[in-house]
């Protein structure tokens, strides 16, 4: 089976070879039979890369120890959904999940593309064939996770104990099919470029595509942003980490690219930059491989360091970003360039709303990549932290955030302004009472906190009124409105939905850095502290024996006001024997939206231990935001209109006499 | 043979894939201007349908459907200067057929380098089900220690685990399985002095008050334990009773039967012990089998402990290949040859001994006397 599953990554190698060129020549050379060959390869080449990650899933889960990657990254005494979860722990497995995610993408180009016009399927094929090949050659040459170790040893060296965790089942997938959903606008991109025409269908197709990708990008975000929260045992939620940074960078360009499609889609405008975007999205994806994958940063994901690996990833970097960019510049300028519009319109507001987007994930780049850079050419080493992306993110981010509720109210090439601002002023007075109440009520210091409080109150406010207005509540009767509400293009829906999540994201963000209450102190088994109001006690240390670990459970129990015990708040320290490493499993309860939060520290000779506690109000606003977005985007993509028109699908019924005439 | 046979399929599947839409009809599809006017009729419905709701003012939807109208209208001119493909069917053909060949090519070609086809994937499950006796030592201990970790109240399986862990050098895992075995199939001579040895092994061969006890227990069990004895005259020397080791070392080997694998190291200790006793320096202990190659060999069955000592015989008889002029090494291995009744290796190594060291030399004159005590002559 293993040998099976190495074979079929072999094959699967060379059917990429053959989609990257073979549909390619067809389009230049207009023959239908060649163009016709990517879409059965692109299939047969997913089916081929699955049964190879089955192939490796099913050695981790049989504990097959004759592989070298199974035997670095699982332990016999796993939890079975661990060891599923190690197949993709690991540079070698992760690296496969990629290239399976991506063929997948491919073969769902191949088996819904058969509405696009033939060149343009034939060249977006051929696209994702080139990045399919080149990452296929980098995980046989530098990372194959079939290589084999012989005599087999007994026993695995366990997987990475803060990999150990549900996190990792949702996190990577989820991330994958963000960075990979953007390569199918890539190869779009590209394959208009090649073409040096931009097709009506492909507007349409590039938005499901950015929509797709998006939701599952915010969604990995999301993951992984909770993942280090509870499993680092700081509290914290966003490090401003290079590795967050490298996700959240394509996330960026992607908002962007999601917006100017809208215009592209609608209005035929922003063509090219557009197509820019495209590019860009997918390039800052590949970055954030590169970085992560190279191990020029160390962090939990860098799983091992070879310089070989590295070099090859910026190989492909270089390759894919440098040979788009280049074709961009060569093409763009025959290219039809869009329609043109007024500055105040909705078209407008979007474009107002792609230049801070890119201008943030410019600064972000920056901060980014400013060190690295430096560290490489000088050897100083600096860390650009918190302060530096608080100020310019947070500066460039705060127009937009005030700018969101108008975009949805104006009309298409010319908005009224001061129609849309009366029609936000119910928005605006909830925003202003909100500052209001937290100045005067919960901190009089407090202003900048209180002024987050209203943007994020005038987020929300601002898209459910949206809603309300294209309803006609309050304009037409109440069943009239009802009826409309109901019959809202899903667009409309999802647009407001995300604009409500993002809301949400950043009331629970506010919130949680800025009332916050934390407590640092030693506990002895009986003592009792407080938190932000909340009594709690700590009974102790008991030892524990899990499956592949052994592990201090401290019980902490939340005292009601009666003097009952309400919650038992459970944190624990752990050990795995098999990497000699610990970990912190943090105590976390939620309570409505807040959370308490108890981390252990070291353990005083006494019986006593450091323990750390934390009270987060609305903190889980902050993902539930983001899940919220991912639900907007979701509802887009339901809405009709977000189909391409087809042809051939049309043909199939009889009574639509208007069929176009083949020419 | 199954592999292969997949394989076969996996590449038959994969180039009919690129072989079948080559041979296919080449259908004459609609061009890129009848998708183009399929969206646009998308979007004049979809701005019916928004006007029909009253989502767009009627003169907006009036506006946007004349902007559609412009492009469909541009949508047909460009349709008429549509591009003329020159395709050499030749050179399609030989792409098409370097294609279909070059999926087995390559992947036979690639998996040949980088695959290992004849290399049986090994679950653990199968592997710990397989026969025992195709089993490695590890494989043995794996076995054991999953049955353990269901069953831990198996005593008969902590004693038997338990003198395997204290041959491969996992002493703490030793002295727990020693306990466990004690406590749930009671307290045997042998199980306590293999527990009070576990424990001087963890620590590095000191023995400790713990493991004094442990020997001790076995000796009331058994009057004459030879582990037992031997290692708590060590406790003796390491509390510096030099003289009281002495003598239990001496009283031991008068009790002693002859052929027991204790006799040769008690013997090497009371050495030493004398002469540290008698002020001498002390001598490098011979380089014999160490400590722990003796009592792994005292716990083995014959057959085990035959194939360990000609494990050792066939080592020193390697290292007197590499490093010749070692005329201790030469008596030793003679002497081993004779005990394990290999007289032809014997008479070999007399003969290789004499040509190394040299028949004239005063070593190699040494070693022709040693071989005469033995009953061996040289000249041949």
């Amino acid at each position: 089976m293993v040998e099976i599953g190495h074979f079929a990554l072999v094959l699967a190698f060379a059917l990429s070879l053959v989609q990257s060129l073979v549909p390619l020549f067809g389009a230049r050379s207009g023959n239908e039979r060649l163009m016709a060959v990517g879409g059965p390869v692109a299939v047969t080449g997913f089916g081929l890369t699955a049964l190879s990650f089955l192939a490796l899933a099913s050695a981790y889960l049989q504990s097959d120890f004759s592989v070298v990657n199974v035997w670095e990254n699982s332990h016999s005494l796993q939890p079975m959904l661990y060891k599923f979860t190690g197949t993709w722990g690991n540079h070698e497995g992760s690296m496969l999940l990629w290239v399976l995610i991506l063929t997948f993408f491919g073969a769902l180009v191949a088996a819904f593309g058969a509405n696009l016009p033939a060149t343009l399927r034939a060249n977006v094929l051929a696209v994702q064939g080139w990045i399919g090949a080149a990452f296929f050659l980098f995980i046989l040459t530098t990372s194959n996770p079939f290589t084999r170790l012989i005599p087999a040893p007994i026993e695995g060296r366990d997987l990475n104990p803060v990999l150990q965790d549900v996190g990792l089942a949702i996190h990577p997938p989820l991330l994958y099919l963000g960075y990979v959903g953007f390569s199918v606008c890539f190869s779009f991109a590209v394959a208009a470029l090649i073409d040096g025409k931009i097709d009506a269908a492909w507007a349409r197709w590039v938005r499901p595509w950015t929509l797709a990708a998006w939701v599952f990008l915010t969604g990995g975000i999301a993951m992984g942003s909770y993942w280090a929260y509870y499993e680092l045992g700081w509290g914290g939620f966003w490090f401003w980490d290079p590795v967050e940074n490298a996700s959240f960078m394509p996330w960026l360009a992607g908002t962007a690219l999601l917006h100017s499609a809208i215009v592209m889609e609608k209005r035929s405008a922003l063509k090219i930059w557009t197509l820019l975007l495209a590019i860009l999205t997918f390039s800052l994806s590949l970055l954030g491989t590169f970085l992560v994958r190279s191990g020029v940063l160390t962090s939990v994901h860098a799983f091992a360091t070879d310089p070989s690996r590295g070099i090859f990833i910026l190989c492909i970097l270089t390759l894919f970003i440098g040979g788009s960019l280049a074709l961009f510049a060569l093409r763009a300028g025959s290219l039809t360039a869009g329609g043109i519009f007024q500055p105040i319109s909705r078209e407008g507001s979007l474009v107002l709303n792609n230049l801070f987007l890119t201008t943030a994930a410019a600064t972000v780049l920056i901060g980014t990549l400013y060190p690295l850079l430096l560290e490489a050419t000088t050897g100083d080493k600096i860390s650009v932290g918190a302060p530096f992306f608080n100020l310019t993110f947070g500066a460039l981010m705060v127009p937009v955030l005030l700018l969101i509720p108008f975009g949805p109210l104006l009309a298409w090439k010319r908005g009224d302004i001061f129609a849309a601002a009366q029609r936000l002023m119910v928005a605006f007075g909830g925003a202003l009472l909100a500052v209001l109440v937290t100045v005067l009520f919960i901190d009089k210091a407090a202003v900048f906190t209180a002024l987050g409080i209203g943007i994020a109150v005038w987020l929300v406010l601002g898209a459910l009124t949206d809603l309300a207005l294209k309803s006609g509540i309050g304009n037409v009767p109440l069943k009239t409105a009802i009826s409309r509400f109901v019959g809202l293009p899903g667009s409309v829906f999802g647009t407001a939905i995300a604009h409500l999540g993002l809301g949400l994201t950043l009331l629970g963000i506010v919130s949680a850095v800025s009332f916050e209450s934390e407590r640092i102190l030693t506990m002895h088994p009986g003592d009792t502290t407080e938190v932000a109001g909340r009594v709690v006690r700590f009974d102790g240390l008991h030892p524990f024996q899990g499956p592949n670990f052994t592990e201090d459970r401290g019980r902490f129990v939340l005292v009601g006001p009666d003097g009952k015990d309400k919650l038992e708040v459970i944190s624990s320290k752990r050990f795995y024997p098999a990497r000699r490493m610990p970990t912190t499993e943090a105590g976390i309860k939620t309570m409505g939206f807040s959370q308490l939060y108890v981390s252990l520290g070291d353990e005083q000779t006494d019986g006593a231990v450091v323990v750390r506690m934390w009270w987060k109000p609305l903190v889980t606003l902050i993902w539930l935001g983001g899940l919220v977005m991912m639900v907007g985007g979701t509802v887009s993509l339901t809405d009709r209109r977000l189909r391409v028109g087809a042809p051939a699908r049309r043909s199939a019924r009889p009574a639509d006499k208007a069929r176009p005439v083949t020419t | 043979m199954v592999f292969w046979f997949i394989a076969a399929l996996l590449t038959l599947a994969a180039s009919l894939a690129v072989l079948m839409p080559l041979a296919g009809r080449s259908k004459n599809d609609s061009s890129g201007g009848a998708h183009d006017l399929e969206v646009y009729r998308d979007q004049l419905a979809e701005l019916d349908r928004d006007a029909a709701r009253g989502l767009i003012q009627p003169t907006d939807a009036e506006q946007a459907r004349a902007e559609i109208a412009r492009r469909i209208i541009r949508l047909g001119s460009d349709d008429k200067q549509q591009r003329i493909f020159t395709s050499s069917v030749s050179v399609a053909r030989s792409l098409g057929v370097a294609a279909v060949l070059a999926v087995p090519l390559i992947s036979w070609g690639l998996y040949s380098i980088l695959g290992s086809p004849d290399i049986p994937s090994q679950p653990l499950r199968e592997r710990l089900a397989q026969n025992p006796a195709d089993s490695s030592v590890d494989e043995l201990i794996a076995r054991a220690e999953a049955h353990l970790a269901g069953n831990p109240q198996d005593g008969r399986g902590w004693d038997v685990l338990a003198p395997v862990y204290l041959r491969i050098g996992r002493y703490d895992q030793a002295v727990t399985a020693y306990r466990n075995a004690i406590r749930l199939q009671g307290s045997t001579a042998d199980r306590e002095a293999g527990l009070g040895e576990a424990i001087t092994d963890a620590a590095d061969g000191m023995v400790s008050a713990e493991a004094q006890q442990a020997f001790e227990r076995a000796l009331r069990l058994e009057k004459d334990q030879p582990k037992s004895r031997f290692y708590l005259a060590t406790a003796l020397v390491q509390d510096g009773k030099i003289q009281e080791a002495a003598s239990a070392w001496e009283a031991m080997l008068a009790s002693l039967p002859a052929d027991s694998p204790w006799r040769s190291p008690t013997e090497a200790a009371l050495a030493e012990t004398q002469k540290r006793m008698t002020g001498a320096p002390v001598a490098k202990a011979a380089p014999g089998p160490s400590k722990q190659d003796m009592e792994a060999a005292a716990s083995m069955s014959p057959e085990d402990r035959k194939a360990m000592i000609e494990t050792m015989v066939a080592k020193l008889d390697e290292k007197l290949r590499q490093n010749p002029h070692d005329v201790e090494g030469w008596q030793r291995l003679l002497r081993s040859y004779l005990v394990l009744g290999k007289n032809d290796e014997a008479h070999a190594a007399l003969k290789r001994g004499i040509e190394a060291l040299g028949a004239t030399t005063e070593d190699g004159k040494k070693f022709a006397e040693f071989a005469a005590t033995l009953g061996l002559s040289a000249t041949e």
